[in-house]
């Protein structure tokens, strides 16, 4: 990962979403993006330009933006026609991000156009991103990377965060996933955790 | 066993490309149906060895290609149901309301700071013939303001026209019942068609009230009675003893045209007479 005087950067072309420019790179804004978060706080994997992603929840596409700057292929799936519409005109100026209008929860809409990817990275505000990882775990290489931004209020907006939490992990462990890591986004994102898995 | 990719099919490691350019393949690959169970993600290489693609460049390029094909083709089709822009224009019309009330009073105190002797004590001057007034009288930023007011409130009037027969048009059964722009209202709370034509009767009934619906709920004060319906003639005109009973008939009704307007579309003349006379009929004292 690409740091300047403690700011996360990623070089590519600037101006996606208005983003501050720090000598030729654009600034990826913890506060924003719960990816940038991530690497803010420690954790994460390194991103390198071998690598293969999909991304679930790819929305306005302004992460998008940043992780097809340091990977080879973005594959960044969206269901909602509105986020689309601004992924299709990041999708447009950057070569390698495929845009993918589909239901996450049904990779089956998606699976012709998919390759293996080294990284997983979802981030969906639905109720049940246990299985949507698990069933999206077939496009995973051996070995690859899970990186689930758990929105804990989507899941249950009354439940405790950490309950959610704490019923998920196991979920992912008896799916053949084995949990490396994980963490809380605060203080930059409330009620959000990130759970970090490699496929077995 | 074959796999069917978006560049081909699959066998025993020898690929079949599909010939034919980027609208054939979004096509084809919106009519299939892959099943997950026996799905083996593909080699890109497979595709370089057929000749489908020069190299891994011109995998992804056709690849995007494509895919935002594709997208545009599920966009449109998002977009081509029938209370998208139902939806707009109802909101837009809204928030008209909301400004055009905020900067008649704004204007109003203005207009009182200028003239020491303006009070609307014993007068009955309904608000647009005031602004009128103050349009005429003043000069300056105030006169100007008032004018836009004046203005946007014509604008106010086609669009709540056009608004109301749009309504006509994509939701028939509802509009009958209870007038294009009350049912439009509707359907903005509801938030589509579809979701409206799921929803209950007794929550149609009181959509629109969330707070005192809450409120009862939680604090149990007594129940509203009714929400956006309440905006409809025979709701309000109703003696205050019967008007629950009105909403309830009413939003019963309501259910059931809803579920018909979005699953059948057009308006079912004996279904709106029969429930027009069962609503007069709650309407009318016991």
């Amino acid at each position: 990962m690409i740091w300047i005087e403690g700011v996360l950067v990623s070089r590519g072309e600037g101006g996606v979403y208005g983003e501050r420019m720090l000598s030729g790179a654009r600034v990826w804004d913890p506060y924003r993006s719960k990816l940038s978060a991530l690497y803010h706080l420690g954790k994460g994997i390194e991103l390198t330009n071998d690598m293969r992603v999909l991304y679930l929840g790819a929305a306005h596409g302004t992460t998008v933006s940043h992780v097809a700057d340091y990977t080879e292929v973005v594959y960044a799936v969206e269901f909602a026609p509105r986020p689309m519409q601004d992924l299709l005109e990041v999708a447009r100026r950057r070569m390698n991000v495929v845009p993918i209008m589909a239901d996450a929860s049904l990779p089956e809409q998606y699976a012709p156009l998919l390759e293996t990817v080294d990284l997983l990275y979802q981030d969906v505000a639905q109720p049940d991103q246990a299985t949507i990882a698990l069933r999206n775990c077939v496009f995973l290489k051996r070995g690859g990377t899970l990186i689930l931004m758990l929105k804990t209020r989507s899941v249950d907006t009354r439940r405790e965060p950490g309950l959610v939490f704490s019923d998920t992990v196991p979920r992912l462990a008896s799916g053949g996933l084995s949990v490396r890591d994980n963490t809380w986004l605060a203080p930059y994102h409330h009620d959000h955790a990130a759970i970090i898995c490699v496929k077995e | 066993m074959m796999q069917s990719y978006w560049f081909g099919d699959v066998e025993g490691g020898t690929c079949q490309p599909f010939s034919g350019g980027a609208a054939d393949i979004a096509q084809r690959i919106l009519s299939r149906h892959t099943s997950i169970d026996h799905y083996v993600p593909p080699d890109w290489k497979a595709a370089l060895d057929c000749g489908f693609c020069r190299d891994r460049a011109d995998y992804i390029s056709k690849l995007r290609a494509v895919c935002v094909l594709i997208a545009e083709i599920k966009i449109r089709e998002k977009y081509k149901s029938r209370d998208t822009e139902l939806l707009q224009m109802t909101r837009t019309l809204d928030e008209l309301d909301t400004v055009i009330n905020l900067l008649t009073e704004r204007v109003v105190e203005w207009h009182q700071v200028r003239q020491p002797s303006f009070s609307r004590k014993y007068r009955r001057t309904p608000t647009h013939s005031l602004i009128r007034m103050i349009a005429q009288r003043s000069g300056g930023g105030l006169g100007r303001v008032t004018g836009d007011i004046e203005r946007l409130s014509e604008t106010r009037t086609v669009l709540a026209r056009e608004v109301s027969a749009r309504a006509d048009v994509v939701m028939p059964n509802c509009s009958a019942l209870i007038g294009g722009l009350v049912a439009a209202r509707l359907l903005l709370h509801a938030g589509g068609l579809e979701p409206l034509a799921r929803l209950p009767g007794s929550a149609i009934q009181v959509l629109g009230a969330r707070i005192a619906l809450f409120s009862h709920l939680r604090s149990h004060t007594p129940a509203p009675k009714h929400g956006i319906i309440f905006q409809h003639r025979r709701v309000h005109n109703a003696p205050k003893e019967i008007r629950g009973k009105v909403a309830r008939v009413l939003a019963a009704k309501l259910a059931i045209a809803a579920r018909l307007d979005f699953y059948r579309g057009v308006a079912d003349l004996a279904f709106i007479e029969q429930a027009q006379i069962r609503i007069d009929a709650a309407g009318e004292a016991p």
